[in-house]
Protein backbone atom coordinates (compact mmCIF):
# COMPACT_ATOMS: atom_id res chain seq x y z
CA UNK A 1 0.00 0.00 0.00
CA UNK A 2 1.08 3.27 -1.03
CA UNK A 3 1.77 5.78 1.76
CA UNK A 4 -0.32 9.00 1.17
CA UNK A 5 1.13 12.36 2.15
CA UNK A 6 -0.58 16.13 1.80
CA UNK A 7 2.36 18.71 1.20
CA UNK A 8 0.42 21.78 1.01
CA UNK A 9 -2.65 22.30 2.43
CA UNK A 10 -2.78 25.98 0.56
CA UNK A 11 -4.23 28.84 2.68
CA UNK A 12 -6.34 28.56 4.84
CA UNK A 13 -8.46 31.82 6.22
CA UNK A 14 -9.19 31.84 9.84
CA UNK A 15 -12.79 32.29 11.14
CA UNK A 16 -12.38 30.94 14.78
CA UNK A 17 -12.41 33.01 17.82
CA UNK A 18 -10.08 36.18 18.67
CA UNK A 19 -9.09 37.60 21.86
CA UNK A 20 -9.10 40.90 22.35
CA UNK A 21 -6.11 44.12 24.32
CA UNK A 22 -6.56 42.37 27.68
CA UNK A 23 -5.51 38.90 26.60
CA UNK A 24 -2.46 40.54 24.28
CA UNK A 25 -1.72 41.92 27.24
CA UNK A 26 -2.15 38.48 29.40
CA UNK A 27 0.63 36.86 26.83
CA UNK A 28 2.61 39.44 26.87
CA UNK A 29 3.36 39.41 30.50
CA UNK A 30 3.27 35.63 30.53
CA UNK A 31 5.92 35.60 27.64
CA UNK A 32 7.90 38.21 29.70
CA UNK A 33 8.02 36.87 33.05
CA UNK A 34 9.86 33.26 31.15
CA UNK A 35 12.26 35.76 28.94
CA UNK A 36 13.03 36.97 32.49
CA UNK A 37 13.32 33.98 34.25
CA UNK A 38 15.41 32.37 31.25
CA UNK A 39 12.62 29.34 30.94
CA UNK A 40 12.99 28.45 26.94
CA UNK A 41 16.53 29.78 26.67
CA UNK A 42 20.07 28.72 27.01
CA UNK A 43 21.12 27.22 30.37
CA UNK A 44 23.72 30.01 30.87
CA UNK A 45 20.37 32.46 30.94
CA UNK A 46 18.90 30.21 33.79
CA UNK A 47 21.66 30.89 35.79
CA UNK A 48 21.16 34.30 37.67
CA UNK A 49 17.81 33.53 38.03
CA UNK A 50 18.06 30.40 39.75
CA UNK A 51 20.83 31.71 41.83
CA UNK A 52 18.77 34.62 42.93
CA UNK A 53 15.70 32.72 43.67
CA UNK A 54 18.24 29.95 45.30
CA UNK A 55 19.22 32.57 48.31
CA UNK A 56 15.63 34.55 48.30
CA UNK A 57 14.60 31.06 48.98
CA UNK A 58 16.91 28.93 50.88
CA UNK A 59 16.90 30.60 54.48
CA UNK A 60 13.33 30.47 54.72
CA UNK A 61 12.86 27.19 53.35
CA UNK A 62 15.40 26.05 56.11
CA UNK A 63 12.95 27.76 58.75
CA UNK A 64 10.16 25.89 57.68
CA UNK A 65 12.32 22.47 57.76
CA UNK A 66 13.28 23.62 61.53
CA UNK A 67 9.96 24.71 62.77
CA UNK A 68 8.76 21.27 61.14
CA UNK A 69 11.07 19.17 63.00
CA UNK A 70 12.40 20.40 66.15
CA UNK A 71 9.22 20.36 68.96
CA UNK A 72 7.67 23.66 69.61
CA UNK A 73 9.25 23.78 73.21
CA UNK A 74 12.70 23.98 71.77
CA UNK A 75 12.56 28.40 71.14
CA UNK A 76 13.55 28.19 68.09
CA UNK A 77 13.99 31.61 66.88
CA UNK A 78 12.45 32.59 63.69
CA UNK A 79 13.83 36.08 63.68
CA UNK A 80 12.03 39.20 62.45
CA UNK A 81 9.61 39.08 59.56
CA UNK A 82 10.90 42.73 58.27
CA UNK A 83 14.61 41.90 58.50
CA UNK A 84 14.21 39.06 56.24
CA UNK A 85 14.10 41.81 53.66
CA UNK A 86 17.51 43.30 53.89
CA UNK A 87 19.22 40.11 52.56
CA UNK A 88 16.46 39.66 49.74
CA UNK A 89 17.10 43.31 48.68
CA UNK A 90 20.99 42.18 47.95
CA UNK A 91 19.22 39.69 45.75
CA UNK A 92 16.11 42.18 44.06
CA UNK A 93 19.20 44.60 44.21
CA UNK A 94 21.31 42.17 41.74
CA UNK A 95 18.39 40.57 39.99
CA UNK A 96 17.00 43.96 38.80
CA UNK A 97 20.68 45.24 38.11
CA UNK A 98 21.37 42.26 36.06
CA UNK A 99 18.03 40.37 34.45
CA UNK A 100 15.07 42.83 34.83
CA UNK A 101 16.50 44.72 31.93
CA UNK A 102 15.90 42.14 29.49
CA UNK A 103 12.26 43.03 29.85
CA UNK A 104 12.25 45.81 27.70
CA UNK A 105 15.85 46.14 26.43
CA UNK A 106 15.57 42.79 24.00
CA UNK A 107 12.47 44.16 22.87
CA UNK A 108 13.55 47.19 21.42
CA UNK A 109 17.08 45.68 20.04
CA UNK A 110 15.80 42.69 18.54
CA UNK A 111 12.92 44.91 16.81
CA UNK A 112 9.91 43.48 19.01
CA UNK A 113 9.30 46.64 19.92
CA UNK A 114 7.61 47.41 16.68
CA UNK A 115 5.87 43.72 16.01
CA UNK A 116 4.63 44.15 19.90
CA UNK A 117 3.28 47.88 19.02
CA UNK A 118 1.48 46.91 15.63
CA UNK A 119 -0.70 44.25 17.94
CA UNK A 120 -3.71 45.21 19.75
CA UNK A 121 -1.41 46.58 21.93
CA UNK A 122 -0.66 50.11 22.34
CA UNK A 123 2.18 51.66 24.28
CA UNK A 124 0.71 51.89 27.28
CA UNK A 125 -1.06 48.32 27.17
CA UNK A 126 2.72 47.27 26.24
CA UNK A 127 4.27 48.93 29.44
CA UNK A 128 1.49 47.82 32.12
CA UNK A 129 2.37 44.42 30.88
CA UNK A 130 5.88 44.67 31.31
CA UNK A 131 5.35 46.41 34.53
CA UNK A 132 3.20 43.23 35.61
CA UNK A 133 5.21 41.22 34.76
CA UNK A 134 8.51 42.18 36.39
CA UNK A 135 6.24 42.55 39.65
CA UNK A 136 4.87 38.83 39.25
CA UNK A 137 8.62 37.94 38.90
CA UNK A 138 10.43 39.97 42.30
CA UNK A 139 7.17 39.20 43.59
CA UNK A 140 7.88 35.82 43.99
CA UNK A 141 11.29 37.14 45.55
CA UNK A 142 9.58 39.29 47.55
CA UNK A 143 6.44 37.50 48.79
CA UNK A 144 7.75 33.82 48.46
CA UNK A 145 10.18 33.64 51.04
CA UNK A 146 8.03 35.91 53.51
CA UNK A 147 4.68 33.75 53.15
CA UNK A 148 6.76 30.89 53.68
CA UNK A 149 8.34 32.34 56.83
CA UNK A 150 4.63 32.96 58.13
CA UNK A 151 3.47 29.61 57.39
CA UNK A 152 6.64 28.63 59.64
CA UNK A 153 5.79 30.78 62.35
CA UNK A 154 2.09 29.48 62.07
CA UNK A 155 3.38 25.93 62.13
CA UNK A 156 5.91 26.51 65.01
CA UNK A 157 2.90 27.69 67.20
CA UNK A 158 5.18 31.18 67.52
CA UNK A 159 2.74 32.62 64.53
CA UNK A 160 0.16 35.79 64.90
CA UNK A 161 -2.54 34.89 67.27
CA UNK A 162 -5.84 34.38 65.64
CA UNK A 163 -7.27 34.40 62.45
CA UNK A 164 -7.70 37.86 62.45
CA UNK A 165 -4.16 38.50 63.26
CA UNK A 166 -2.83 36.11 60.84
CA UNK A 167 -5.04 37.77 58.17
CA UNK A 168 -3.04 41.32 59.31
CA UNK A 169 -0.40 39.58 58.90
CA UNK A 170 -0.84 38.11 55.85
CA UNK A 171 -1.92 41.40 54.64
CA UNK A 172 1.49 42.94 54.96
CA UNK A 173 3.32 39.99 53.81
CA UNK A 174 1.88 40.87 50.54
CA UNK A 175 1.88 44.55 50.86
CA UNK A 176 5.34 44.32 51.94
CA UNK A 177 6.53 42.00 49.00
CA UNK A 178 4.48 44.23 46.65
CA UNK A 179 5.63 47.44 47.59
CA UNK A 180 9.30 46.18 47.36
CA UNK A 181 8.31 44.46 43.61
CA UNK A 182 6.47 47.65 42.77
CA UNK A 183 9.84 49.66 43.91
CA UNK A 184 12.53 48.08 42.26
CA UNK A 185 10.48 46.99 39.18
CA UNK A 186 9.29 50.62 38.00
CA UNK A 187 13.32 51.42 38.44
CA UNK A 188 14.18 48.81 36.47
CA UNK A 189 11.61 49.80 33.96
CA UNK A 190 13.10 53.63 34.24
CA UNK A 191 16.27 53.12 33.93
CA UNK A 192 15.86 50.61 30.93
CA UNK A 193 14.03 52.63 29.13
CA UNK A 194 16.80 54.80 28.22
CA UNK A 195 18.40 52.17 26.29
CA UNK A 196 18.16 49.43 23.96
CA UNK A 197 21.23 47.62 25.55
CA UNK A 198 21.40 45.36 28.44
CA UNK A 199 24.79 46.04 29.38
CA UNK A 200 24.14 49.43 29.80
CA UNK A 201 21.17 49.45 31.34
CA UNK A 202 22.23 47.09 34.25
CA UNK A 203 25.44 48.96 34.70
CA UNK A 204 23.01 52.57 34.58
CA UNK A 205 20.64 50.38 37.45
CA UNK A 206 23.28 49.35 39.25
CA UNK A 207 25.60 52.66 39.20
CA UNK A 208 22.49 54.82 40.10
CA UNK A 209 21.53 52.70 43.38
CA UNK A 210 24.95 52.99 44.84
CA UNK A 211 25.38 56.36 43.69
CA UNK A 212 22.16 56.89 45.20
CA UNK A 213 23.30 54.99 48.22
CA UNK A 214 26.77 57.30 48.64
CA UNK A 215 24.61 60.39 48.27
CA UNK A 216 21.36 59.84 50.53
CA UNK A 217 24.04 58.65 53.79
CA UNK A 218 26.88 60.98 52.76
CA UNK A 219 24.50 64.69 52.91
CA UNK A 220 22.84 62.95 55.65
CA UNK A 221 25.82 61.67 58.14
CA UNK A 222 28.53 63.14 56.90
CA UNK A 223 27.83 66.21 55.48
CA UNK A 224 25.74 66.44 58.27
CA UNK A 225 22.31 68.31 56.47
CA UNK A 226 19.77 66.67 57.95
CA UNK A 227 18.25 62.80 58.34
CA UNK A 228 15.49 63.76 55.39
CA UNK A 229 18.79 63.49 52.51
CA UNK A 230 19.07 60.13 53.62
CA UNK A 231 15.49 59.20 51.98
CA UNK A 232 17.75 59.59 48.84
CA UNK A 233 18.95 56.37 49.24
CA UNK A 234 17.59 54.39 46.93
CA UNK A 235 18.55 50.65 48.59
CA UNK A 236 17.31 51.63 51.91
CA UNK A 237 14.27 53.75 51.01
CA UNK A 238 12.47 50.34 50.21
CA UNK A 239 13.75 47.93 52.95
CA UNK A 240 12.57 51.05 55.94
CA UNK A 241 9.10 51.77 53.72
CA UNK A 242 8.89 47.74 54.62
CA UNK A 243 10.02 47.89 58.37
CA UNK A 244 7.41 50.45 58.87
CA UNK A 245 4.45 48.42 56.83
CA UNK A 246 5.73 46.25 59.83
CA UNK A 247 5.22 48.72 62.11
CA UNK A 248 8.60 48.74 63.04
CA UNK A 249 11.84 50.54 62.83
CA UNK A 250 15.39 49.19 60.94
CA UNK A 251 17.77 49.01 64.35
CA UNK A 252 20.70 48.59 62.32
CA UNK A 253 20.01 50.68 59.23
CA UNK A 254 21.37 53.26 57.53
CA UNK A 255 19.97 56.73 59.23
CA UNK A 256 17.14 57.14 56.85
CA UNK A 257 15.41 54.98 59.87
CA UNK A 258 15.61 58.62 61.41
CA UNK A 259 13.01 60.07 59.44
CA UNK A 260 9.60 59.98 60.18
CA UNK A 261 7.21 57.11 58.40
CA UNK A 262 4.68 59.81 56.54
CA UNK A 263 8.14 61.19 54.56
CA UNK A 264 8.99 58.03 53.66
CA UNK A 265 6.01 56.19 52.29
CA UNK A 266 5.56 60.01 50.36
CA UNK A 267 9.11 59.43 48.70
CA UNK A 268 8.75 55.67 48.56
CA UNK A 269 5.20 56.47 46.67
CA UNK A 270 6.68 59.27 44.30
CA UNK A 271 9.31 57.60 43.50
CA UNK A 272 7.47 54.61 41.83
CA UNK A 273 4.89 56.96 40.24
CA UNK A 274 8.29 59.09 38.64
CA UNK A 275 9.51 55.93 37.74
CA UNK A 276 6.56 55.01 35.91
CA UNK A 277 5.80 58.22 34.14
CA UNK A 278 9.36 58.73 32.93
CA UNK A 279 9.16 55.04 31.32
CA UNK A 280 6.15 55.92 30.04
CA UNK A 281 7.39 58.99 28.78
CA UNK A 282 10.09 57.75 27.10
CA UNK A 283 8.07 55.10 24.92
CA UNK A 284 6.00 57.78 23.77
CA UNK A 285 8.92 59.29 22.09
CA UNK A 286 10.44 55.68 20.14
CA UNK A 287 9.87 55.43 16.42
CA UNK A 288 9.10 51.94 15.62
CA UNK A 289 8.46 52.27 11.76
CA UNK A 290 11.38 54.17 10.90
CA UNK B 1 -15.64 44.32 2.25
CA UNK B 2 -15.61 48.04 0.46
CA UNK B 3 -13.17 48.07 -2.42
CA UNK B 4 -11.27 51.22 -0.88
CA UNK B 5 -8.98 49.58 1.95
CA UNK B 6 -7.33 52.79 2.99
CA UNK B 7 -8.63 56.43 2.27
CA UNK B 8 -6.39 59.15 3.52
CA UNK B 9 -7.73 62.93 3.17
CA UNK B 10 -5.46 65.92 3.92
CA UNK B 11 -3.70 63.76 6.10
CA UNK B 12 -0.52 65.69 7.78
CA UNK B 13 2.05 64.99 10.27
CA UNK B 14 5.21 66.47 11.46
CA UNK B 15 7.59 66.06 13.81
CA UNK B 16 8.55 69.51 15.67
CA UNK B 17 9.43 71.77 12.62
CA UNK B 18 9.95 68.58 10.28
CA UNK B 19 6.40 68.35 7.90
CA UNK B 20 6.85 64.89 6.55
CA UNK B 21 2.78 64.46 5.35
CA UNK B 22 1.75 67.67 4.15
CA UNK B 23 -2.11 67.16 3.01
CA UNK B 24 -1.88 63.84 1.87
CA UNK B 25 -4.83 62.43 -0.06
CA UNK B 26 -5.11 59.27 -1.90
CA UNK B 27 -7.54 55.51 -1.87
CA UNK B 28 -5.78 52.75 -1.52
CA UNK B 29 -8.08 50.15 -3.14
CA UNK B 30 -7.69 45.81 -3.10
CA UNK B 31 -4.78 44.00 -4.24
CA UNK B 32 -1.65 44.75 -4.24
CA UNK B 33 -0.45 48.30 -3.84
CA UNK B 34 2.88 49.89 -4.15
CA UNK B 35 3.99 52.75 -1.79
CA UNK B 36 7.06 54.57 -3.56
CA UNK B 37 8.84 57.61 -2.72
CA UNK B 38 12.60 58.40 -2.21
CA UNK B 39 13.92 58.65 1.24
CA UNK B 40 12.07 60.99 3.50
CA UNK B 41 9.16 60.94 1.50
CA UNK B 42 7.06 59.60 4.55
CA UNK B 43 6.49 56.30 3.40
CA UNK B 44 7.31 54.84 7.20
CA UNK B 45 5.54 57.37 8.64
CA UNK B 46 2.73 56.90 6.46
CA UNK B 47 2.66 53.05 7.37
CA UNK B 48 3.08 54.20 11.45
CA UNK B 49 -0.18 55.92 10.79
CA UNK B 50 -2.16 53.59 9.09
CA UNK B 51 -1.18 51.15 11.82
CA UNK B 52 -2.54 54.28 14.15
CA UNK B 53 0.57 54.52 16.50
CA UNK B 54 1.18 58.14 15.74
CA UNK B 55 -1.35 60.75 16.24
CA UNK B 56 -1.63 63.07 12.91
CA UNK B 57 -1.94 66.57 13.00
CA UNK B 58 -5.37 66.82 10.97
CA UNK B 59 -6.89 65.66 8.00
CA UNK B 60 -8.66 62.17 7.66
CA UNK B 61 -7.59 58.29 7.44
CA UNK B 62 -9.63 55.34 7.13
CA UNK B 63 -8.13 51.87 7.41
CA UNK B 64 -10.64 48.93 6.71
CA UNK B 65 -13.20 50.90 7.61
CA UNK B 66 -12.13 52.67 11.21
CA UNK B 67 -10.14 55.56 12.10
CA UNK B 68 -6.67 54.30 13.16
CA UNK B 69 -6.28 56.71 15.99
CA UNK B 70 -9.29 56.04 16.84
CA UNK B 71 -9.65 52.17 16.78
CA UNK B 72 -6.32 51.32 16.88
CA UNK B 73 -6.31 48.17 19.25
CA UNK B 74 -8.91 46.71 17.26
CA UNK B 75 -7.57 47.41 13.66
CA UNK B 76 -4.41 46.06 14.47
CA UNK B 77 -5.73 42.95 15.01
CA UNK B 78 -6.39 42.87 11.08
CA UNK B 79 -3.16 44.35 10.22
CA UNK B 80 -0.64 42.33 9.68
CA UNK B 81 3.01 44.48 9.78
CA UNK B 82 6.13 43.08 8.65
CA UNK B 83 8.90 46.19 9.58
CA UNK B 84 12.08 46.81 7.55
CA UNK B 85 14.76 45.80 10.14
CA UNK B 86 15.85 42.23 10.00
CA UNK B 87 16.41 42.11 13.58
CA UNK B 88 14.34 39.20 15.61
CA UNK B 89 15.26 37.73 18.72
CA UNK B 90 18.28 35.38 17.81
CA UNK B 91 17.63 32.59 20.59
CA UNK B 92 13.53 32.34 19.79
CA UNK B 93 12.65 29.49 17.46
CA UNK B 94 10.86 30.52 14.48
CA UNK B 95 7.46 28.78 15.24
CA UNK B 96 7.71 29.98 19.09
CA UNK B 97 8.47 33.24 17.69
CA UNK B 98 5.49 33.15 15.12
CA UNK B 99 2.92 31.56 17.79
CA UNK B 100 3.69 34.19 19.74
CA UNK B 101 2.68 37.58 17.73
CA UNK B 102 -0.67 35.28 16.52
CA UNK B 103 -1.40 35.30 19.68
CA UNK B 104 -1.03 38.75 20.91
CA UNK B 105 -3.36 38.98 17.54
CA UNK B 106 -6.05 37.52 19.56
CA UNK B 107 -5.79 33.94 18.45
CA UNK B 108 -6.05 31.36 20.96
CA UNK B 109 -3.34 29.23 21.64
CA UNK B 110 -3.82 25.86 19.77
CA UNK B 111 -5.10 27.93 17.20
CA UNK B 112 -2.00 30.15 16.78
CA UNK B 113 0.49 27.27 16.95
CA UNK B 114 -1.32 25.52 14.26
CA UNK B 115 -1.41 28.60 11.86
CA UNK B 116 2.01 30.06 12.65
CA UNK B 117 2.86 25.97 11.29
CA UNK B 118 1.14 26.62 8.81
CA UNK B 119 2.19 30.23 7.93
CA UNK B 120 5.59 29.04 8.19
CA UNK B 121 5.24 26.02 5.41
CA UNK B 122 3.71 28.63 3.31
CA UNK B 123 7.11 31.07 3.09
CA UNK B 124 9.22 27.84 2.50
CA UNK B 125 10.53 27.52 6.60
CA UNK B 126 8.39 24.26 7.56
CA UNK B 127 11.26 22.29 7.37
CA UNK B 128 13.29 25.06 9.15
CA UNK B 129 10.47 26.02 12.29
CA UNK B 130 12.32 24.96 15.08
CA UNK B 131 15.32 26.74 14.22
CA UNK B 132 16.42 29.53 16.47
CA UNK B 133 15.72 32.95 14.47
CA UNK B 134 19.71 33.53 15.04
CA UNK B 135 20.77 30.99 13.26
CA UNK B 136 18.47 31.85 9.46
CA UNK B 137 19.76 33.62 7.10
CA UNK B 138 18.78 37.57 6.07
CA UNK B 139 16.36 36.03 3.42
CA UNK B 140 15.04 32.98 6.10
CA UNK B 141 14.32 36.09 8.50
CA UNK B 142 12.70 38.29 5.97
CA UNK B 143 10.44 35.03 5.82
CA UNK B 144 10.13 34.42 9.03
CA UNK B 145 8.66 38.29 9.55
CA UNK B 146 6.48 37.25 6.56
CA UNK B 147 5.01 34.04 8.34
CA UNK B 148 4.24 36.41 11.32
CA UNK B 149 2.51 38.88 10.01
CA UNK B 150 0.56 36.31 7.81
CA UNK B 151 -0.41 33.62 10.54
CA UNK B 152 -3.38 35.79 11.95
CA UNK B 153 -5.01 35.87 8.92
CA UNK B 154 -4.80 39.72 8.07
CA UNK B 155 -7.38 41.53 6.03
CA UNK B 156 -4.10 44.16 5.08
CA UNK B 157 -0.67 43.16 4.74
CA UNK B 158 1.89 45.74 5.72
CA UNK B 159 5.16 45.40 4.02
CA UNK B 160 8.02 48.02 4.53
CA UNK B 161 11.00 47.09 2.05
CA UNK B 162 10.57 42.94 2.02
CA UNK B 163 13.18 42.48 -0.29
CA UNK B 164 15.80 44.96 1.25
CA UNK B 165 18.84 43.00 1.82
CA UNK B 166 18.56 39.70 -0.38
CA UNK B 167 20.39 38.35 -2.98
CA UNK B 168 19.05 38.95 -6.43
CA UNK B 169 17.42 34.58 -6.39
CA UNK B 170 15.96 35.46 -2.44
CA UNK B 171 14.65 38.83 -3.85
CA UNK B 172 12.88 36.58 -6.77
CA UNK B 173 11.60 34.31 -4.38
CA UNK B 174 10.49 36.96 -2.23
CA UNK B 175 8.33 38.88 -4.51
CA UNK B 176 7.04 35.52 -5.95
CA UNK B 177 5.64 34.81 -2.26
CA UNK B 178 4.55 38.64 -2.01
CA UNK B 179 2.56 37.71 -5.62
CA UNK B 180 1.03 34.38 -4.35
CA UNK B 181 -0.22 36.20 -0.43
CA UNK B 182 -2.17 39.01 -2.59
CA UNK B 183 -3.28 36.88 -5.31
CA UNK B 184 -3.47 33.85 -3.98
CA UNK B 185 -4.24 34.16 0.13
CA UNK B 186 -6.75 37.37 -0.97
CA UNK B 187 -4.86 39.33 1.36
CA UNK B 188 -4.40 42.90 0.30
CA UNK B 189 -1.52 44.75 0.97
CA UNK B 190 0.13 47.54 0.49
CA UNK B 191 4.19 47.28 -0.01
CA UNK B 192 6.53 49.96 0.83
CA UNK B 193 9.62 50.51 -1.54
CA UNK B 194 11.81 52.54 -2.96
CA UNK B 195 12.70 49.79 -5.96
CA UNK B 196 10.98 50.50 -8.66
CA UNK B 197 11.11 46.83 -10.55
CA UNK B 198 9.68 45.03 -7.82
CA UNK B 199 6.82 47.65 -7.60
CA UNK B 200 6.07 46.96 -11.22
CA UNK B 201 6.56 43.41 -10.86
CA UNK B 202 4.32 42.62 -7.98
CA UNK B 203 1.65 45.86 -7.81
CA UNK B 204 -1.78 46.18 -8.83
CA UNK B 205 -1.64 49.96 -8.23
CA UNK B 206 0.54 52.43 -7.00
CA UNK B 207 0.75 55.55 -4.46
CA UNK B 208 4.24 57.78 -5.38
CA UNK B 209 4.96 60.02 -2.02
CA UNK B 210 7.23 63.37 -3.01
CA UNK B 211 7.50 66.35 -0.71
CA UNK B 212 4.83 64.72 2.16
CA UNK B 213 2.07 64.81 -0.71
CA UNK B 214 0.90 61.83 -3.14
CA UNK B 215 2.63 63.30 -6.42
CA UNK B 216 0.69 59.88 -8.34
CA UNK B 217 -1.47 57.37 -7.44
CA UNK B 218 -3.17 54.67 -9.89
CA UNK B 219 -3.14 51.12 -11.60
CA UNK B 220 0.10 50.19 -12.68
CA UNK B 221 -1.38 48.96 -15.96
CA UNK B 222 -3.06 51.85 -17.00
CA UNK B 223 0.70 52.53 -17.48
CA UNK B 224 2.42 51.79 -20.70
CA UNK B 225 -1.21 51.57 -22.23
CA UNK B 226 -1.07 55.12 -23.82
CA UNK B 227 1.85 56.59 -25.90
CA UNK B 228 3.21 59.83 -24.98
CA UNK B 229 5.16 60.30 -28.09
CA UNK B 230 7.67 58.67 -30.09
CA UNK B 231 11.03 57.17 -29.17
CA UNK B 232 13.56 57.46 -31.77
CA UNK B 233 16.80 55.40 -32.25
CA UNK B 234 20.08 56.31 -34.28
CA UNK B 235 22.96 54.65 -35.31
CA UNK B 236 24.67 57.80 -35.01
CA UNK B 237 24.88 61.26 -33.43
CA UNK B 238 21.68 61.89 -32.17
CA UNK B 239 22.08 65.96 -32.20
CA UNK B 240 21.50 66.73 -35.97
CA UNK B 241 18.10 65.02 -35.90
CA UNK B 242 17.27 66.57 -32.61
CA UNK B 243 18.26 69.84 -34.18
CA UNK B 244 16.17 69.60 -36.73
CA UNK B 245 13.38 67.83 -34.85
CA UNK B 246 13.45 70.92 -32.53
CA UNK B 247 12.81 73.73 -35.31
CA UNK B 248 10.11 71.94 -36.59
CA UNK B 249 8.10 72.76 -33.31
CA UNK B 250 8.62 69.37 -31.90
CA UNK B 251 9.96 68.73 -28.13
CA UNK B 252 12.79 66.89 -28.64
CA UNK B 253 15.33 65.38 -25.39
CA UNK B 254 18.54 63.74 -25.89
CA UNK B 255 18.81 60.52 -23.66
CA UNK B 256 22.25 58.54 -24.89
CA UNK B 257 21.41 57.44 -28.19
CA UNK B 258 17.78 57.73 -28.40
CA UNK B 259 15.45 60.83 -28.49
CA UNK B 260 12.40 61.39 -27.09
CA UNK B 261 10.30 63.45 -29.17
CA UNK B 262 6.80 64.89 -28.32
CA UNK B 263 4.76 67.77 -28.78
CA UNK B 264 3.88 67.07 -32.40
CA UNK B 265 1.05 65.08 -34.29
CA UNK B 266 2.92 63.69 -36.77
CA UNK B 267 6.11 62.90 -34.91
CA UNK B 268 6.40 59.69 -36.35
CA UNK B 269 5.82 60.91 -40.20
CA UNK B 270 8.01 64.14 -39.60
CA UNK B 271 11.05 61.97 -38.01
CA UNK B 272 10.62 59.76 -41.17
CA UNK B 273 11.08 62.45 -43.69
CA UNK B 274 14.30 64.28 -41.68
CA UNK B 275 15.77 60.78 -41.18
CA UNK B 276 15.81 60.55 -45.15
CA UNK B 277 16.70 64.15 -45.72
CA UNK B 278 19.30 64.43 -43.49
CA UNK B 279 21.29 60.69 -44.84
CA UNK B 280 20.73 58.93 -41.22
CA UNK B 281 20.49 55.58 -40.21
CA UNK B 282 17.63 54.58 -38.58
CA UNK B 283 17.46 51.91 -35.96
CA UNK B 284 14.52 52.18 -34.00
CA UNK B 285 11.31 54.26 -34.32
CA UNK B 286 8.25 53.33 -31.91
CA UNK B 287 5.57 55.27 -30.12
CA UNK B 288 7.23 55.67 -26.50
CA UNK B 289 5.31 54.45 -23.45
CA UNK B 290 5.23 55.96 -20.17
CA UNK B 291 7.28 53.94 -17.61
CA UNK B 292 6.93 53.58 -13.80
CA UNK B 293 10.27 55.47 -13.58
CA UNK B 294 8.73 58.38 -15.91
CA UNK B 295 6.26 58.68 -13.66
CA UNK B 296 8.08 58.53 -10.66
CA UNK B 297 10.86 61.04 -12.01
CA UNK B 298 7.66 63.06 -12.58
CA UNK B 299 6.13 62.52 -9.17
CA UNK B 300 9.49 63.56 -7.69
CA UNK B 301 9.76 66.87 -9.24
Amino acid sequence: MTEARIHDRGYLAYDGPRHGSGRAMVVLGYHTVQRVLGLKRSNWQKVMPAIALLVAFVPAIVFIGLAALLPASSDLDLGDPAGYYVPISFVLFLFTSFVTPEALCTDRSSGMLGLYLASPLNRDTYLASKFVAVIAVLGIMTIGPTLLMLIAFTLDGSGPDGALDWLIEFGRVLGAGLAMAAFWGSLALAVSSLSPRRTLASVAIFVSLLVSAAVGDGLSQGAELGDSFALLNMIALPIETVYRIYGEVNPDGPPIRHVETLPILFTFLGLIVVFGWFARWRYQRIEVTG
Amino acid sequence: MSDIVISARGVQKSYGSNHVLQGLDCDIGRGITGLLGPNGAGKSTFMGLVLGLRPRQGGELNVLGVDPEQSGPELRAKLGYAPEHHDLPGDVQAADLVRHIAQLHGLPRRAATERASDALWQVGLGEERFRPVGTMSTGQRQRVKMAQALAHDPDLLLLDEPTDGLDPVQRDDMLALIRRVGREFGIDILLSSHLLEEVERVCDSVVILANGAVGHSGALDGLGSAATGVKVELDSDPQPLAAALAAQGAEAVIDGHIINVTGHDAAADLIRDLVADLGLGLRRLEPRRTTLEDVFIEASR
